[in-house]
């Protein structure tokens, strides 16, 4: 397993040396596995934002280094477009930055930024809308005649399109009914597989993470409070909900029958975890009975 | 002992055709009867027809046909005049999704006392209902803050203290979480069980099942009609027409089902995690 | 940032200035302007300096916030100052001659008259006005000081609601704008390299979402507006209603005195051969 990406020390503050100056990052440190889908979970102004922005050089850190490949981002800060086509950014709510007259031209915005030729670009564009399960003959039509969740599509698409090695979202599913939440999931799955990329998703909602990531990093009051896989992360589950953080309804129910007396194991995070040990229990009381 | 609120009759609404394309229709002859006090949650995926029939209940669009009364009013008669539509809006209050989109004033207590100011009330009328408003939703702290400095919930409590500030009867909430973080949620939901406790009738709009479960009854929708409707608990125990419709079932209800599959005799389906711990307490502990 | 901008801002607090009612200090404003443009000697301007020095005293708003509302004009005002100094002709020798180059002790004064009044300028009036008064007290304060326009036919509510709203969306749009152009920038957006229209090009991507998403909030801040039962001014009452106070008449009374404090001083300097 190889680092993609470190964040080493960094610190950042808002607004500095003005009456409105806030910390966001305080000495953060954690690093991205090559190939993985990580999650970066806290709450509002925990400053996981903040990272994010940093992770592509469109914030600089006031102290601290941003390592891609083990180099530092701002190096040389010429080069800092080349670093924005490696590390692709969604923002939260992406659906309000389309502005072009189709979609495939909006899609075709950043790889054309990247100067690549006609051809190449149309094979991205077409790639990219297959990844999110666009169909074809949306392609020519006005982002603006789209739904909401299609619009939202189109967006990450045109990130997808400049083919980055780290794909970072900022709440990809914000808003979106149960269907909608899966469909961008399953793209952002599909670009993971399809280009051995490495996958950063911001969130709050801890049973998607629980559904998706392979590592979890936790941030609370702009530090990050811990990292690991998502086993070692929810079995600290009491942790989590005193920062304010939304454990899953199946944790939370196995922490409230642990309390009940009953001796189960608690770091249980999806469904099927949880029949397994509700079966292991019942078994238990079959023999004893 | 029934005592209606809101009766719909055969309710039908089409968006109007677009160039050569057909008129879509969105609602299917709706009927529906909500009781006074009542605390109701309407589900459904994108599309669904659910955020029309708030629209429509708002008095935002009229139906294509059908009737609606609201507090034993008709609200779609199409002789009412200007006037009256005015006074029959004071009695239905809206919190949308967007909470920046719906807040007028640079000060929140202003803007509390936009809709108050609408109706003409007396000055000091007006400052004992923003007043009230404000210590209902837990902001009176925040009363000369700026909209902008607010957190999304707490814009979410502003925009529900405007709308109980004109007193309404009713009030409909179109997606008012959808773009909240847990946080802000939970603050939301707080005050919606607050103001039905004060006998305000609720009509939440919503894709959160999580939410949907706190009401007292559940309404689901899927391509413009109702596909199911009762109390949370018999509506969950649906979770395959549930999952028809694009929407899901609470992970704890997910759970009993599967052991239900497994063969385990867990009984009832359940909704929260409470009573499930408790149930399952009780079966591991014979 | 865009967020760093401070002119024009409201600083709440609870200062004598804070408390005067909107109408009056509109007022003031006015005359305040008027005095500065009536100043035309060294002593004049000095006791303008000292006024607006108490003016600031009064607002207990930090002096370096006020200054820092002034870097975006920096430029004008240096650019106003060397115009001044460079193209003054005066009488008698030039202090200065370089080639073409004549600088003249007059250019000199009114350079620095000039500079003095600008800051003056920008230092009175936001602290009369934007940093001490809500925007939604102003707009009470136009809407009500223009309110007999009515009659006339002229819209003053509608205007009022308009300014209203422009403030409460100014910075939900302004966070918008930072928004869109990281975004775009993320998908390599370049706005600071290239021809000048290559720069004007590289704005439609932020400029379109912008409108759009204007358009979008307008239309729904529009629907929720009307499901609060607005249906304009008519039949509108208010919650605070503007009173005058004692302090009110105090201070149009005091700024009466100011300028003609002014127009007195610059009287005595032409008489004692002082002016410009």
């Amino acid at each position: 397993m190889s680092t993609k990406l470190e964040v080493k020390n960094v610190s950042y503050e808002y607004s500095p040396n003005t009456p409105f100056a806030a910390s966001a990052l305080t000495d953060v440190s954690c690093a991205f596995e090559a190939g993985m889908i990580t999650g970066l979970i806290g709450h509002t102004g925990s400053g996981k934002s903040t990272l994010v922005q940093m992770l592509n050089g469109l914030l600089r850190p006031v102290s601290g280094q941003i390592l891609l490949d083990g180099r530092d981002i701002w190096e040389n800060p010429k080069q800092l477009s080349r670093v924005r086509y490696r590390v692709g950014l969604v923002f939260q709510y992406p659906e309000y930055q389309l502005f072009e007259e189709t979609v495939s031209a909006d899609i075709a915005y950043g790889p054309k930024n990247m100067g690549l030729d006609g051809a190449e670009i149309d094979a991205r564009v077409r790639e990219a809308a297959e990844f999110v399960g666009l169909e074809a003959d949306l392609l020519d039509k006005s982002p603006f005649e789209l739904s909401g969740g299609q619009k939202r599509r189109v967006a990450i698409a045109g990130i997808l399109a400049m083919r980055p090695e780290v794909l970072v979202l900022d709440e990809p599913a914000a808003g979106l009914d149960p269907i909608g939440r899966e469909t961008i999931f399953d793209a952002v799955r599909a670009y993971q597989q399809a280009r051995e990329a490495t996958v950063i998703i911001v969130s709050h909602s801890m049973e998607d993470m629980a559904k998706y990531a392979e590592r979890l990093v936790v941030m609370s009051e702009s530090r990050v409070i811990l990292a690991g896989t998502p086993d070692e992360i929810f079995r600290r589950a009491d942790l989590l909900c005193s920062i304010g953080l939304d454990v899953p309804q199946i944790t939370r129910t196995m922490m409230r029958l642990s309390e009940l007396g009953l001796p189960c194991r608690t770091d249980i995070f999806t469904i099927e975890a949880a029949k397994e040990e509700i079966l292991r229990l019942w078994g238990k009381e079959r023999e004893n009975a | 002992m029934t005592d209606p609120y809101l009766q719909i009759e055969n309710l039908s609404f089409s968006y109007p055709a677009q160039g050569e394309g057909e008129a879509a229709p969105v609602l299917h002859g709706l009927n529906l009867q909500i009781e006074r006090g009542s605390f109701v949650a309407v589900l459904g995926r994108n599309g669904s027809g659910k955020s029309t029939l708030a629209k429509l209940l708002g008095m935002i669009l009229t139906p294509t046909s059908g009737k609606i009364r609201m507090g034993g009013k008709e609200i779609t008669d199409p002789a009412l005049t200007e006037d009256e539509l005015f006074a029959l809006r004071a009695g239905v209050g809206m919190v949308f999704q967007n909470p920046d989109n719906q807040l007028v004033a640079t000060i929140v207590e202003e803007d509390i006392a936009f809709g108050p100011e609408n109706l003409g009330l007396a000055p000091e009328q007006i400052r004992a209902r923003v007043d009230s408003a404000l210590d209902t939703v837990g902001m009176r702290a925040y009363a000369k803050h700026a909209p902008h400095q607010l957190s999304g919930g707490q814009k979410q409590r502003i925009a529900i203290a405007g709308v109980i500030a004109m007193r309404p009867e009713c009030i409909l909430f179109d997606e008012s979480t959808a773009m909240l973080d847990p946080t802000g949620r939970a603050e939301v939901m707080q005050t919606v069980l607050a103001l039905n406790k004060e006998g305000i009738t609720e009509i939440f709009i919503t894709h959160n099942m999580n939410e949907a479960v706190l009401a007292d009854r559940v309404l689901v929708m899927d391509e413009g009609r109702i596909v199911l409707d009762g109390t949370p608990k018999e509506v969950f125990a649906q979770a395959d027409t549930l999952r028809g419709c694009g929407l899901g079932v609470p992970q704890v209800t997910e759970l009993f089902e599967v052991l239900r599959q497994q063969g385990l005799p867990v009984g009832e389906p359940v909704i929260s995690e409470e009573e499930g711990a408790e149930r399952l307490y009780a079966l591991l502990n014979q | 940032m865009l967020k760093d901008i401070t002119l024009g801002q409201y600083f709440p607090g609870n200062s004598i200035l804070h408390r005067l009612d909107p109408r009056v200090k509109i007022v003031l404003t006015v005359l305040y302007i008027v005095a500065l443009f009536l100043a035309k000697s060294m002593l004049s301007f000095v006791f303008i300096l000292c006024v607006t020095v108490l003016l600031v005293l009064l607002s207990r708003i930090n002096l370096r916030v006020i200054l820092k509302g002034m870097k975006p004009i920096l430029f004008i005002m240096v650019f106003t100052m060397i115009l001044n100094l460079f193209f003054t002709r005066g009488e008698g020798e030039p202090l200065v001659h370089v080639a073409f180059v004549r600088i003249y002790r007059e250019g000199i004064t009114t350079a620095v008259y000039m500079l003095v009044r600008i800051v003056c300028l920008l230092a009175g009036t936001s602290i009369l006005l934007t940093y001490t008064t809500s925007p939604i007290t102003l707009t009470d304060g136009i809407e009500q000081l223009l309110a007999p326009l009515s009659v006339l036919h002229v819209p003053v509510h509608e205007f009022a609601m308009m300014m209203t709203i422009a403030l409460r969306f100014i910075p939900t749009l302004i966070e918008e704008t930072d928004k869109i152009m990281s975004a775009q920038k993320a998908r390599g957006a370049d706005f600071t390299s290239g021809s000048l229209l290559h720069r004007v090009r590289a704005l439609i991507p932020i400029l379109i979402p912008l409108f759009v998403s204007a358009f979008r909030r307008a239309d729904e801040l529009a629907i929720a507006m009307e499901c609060r039962c607005y249906r304009g001014g008519a039949g509108r009452t208010r919650m605070n209603r503007l009173h005058m106070h004692i302090r009110d008449y105090g201070a149009l009374v005091c700024m009466v005195l100011f300028g003609a404090g002014i127009v007195v001083l610059n009287i005595y300097t032409s008489r004692i051969g002082y002016g410009l």
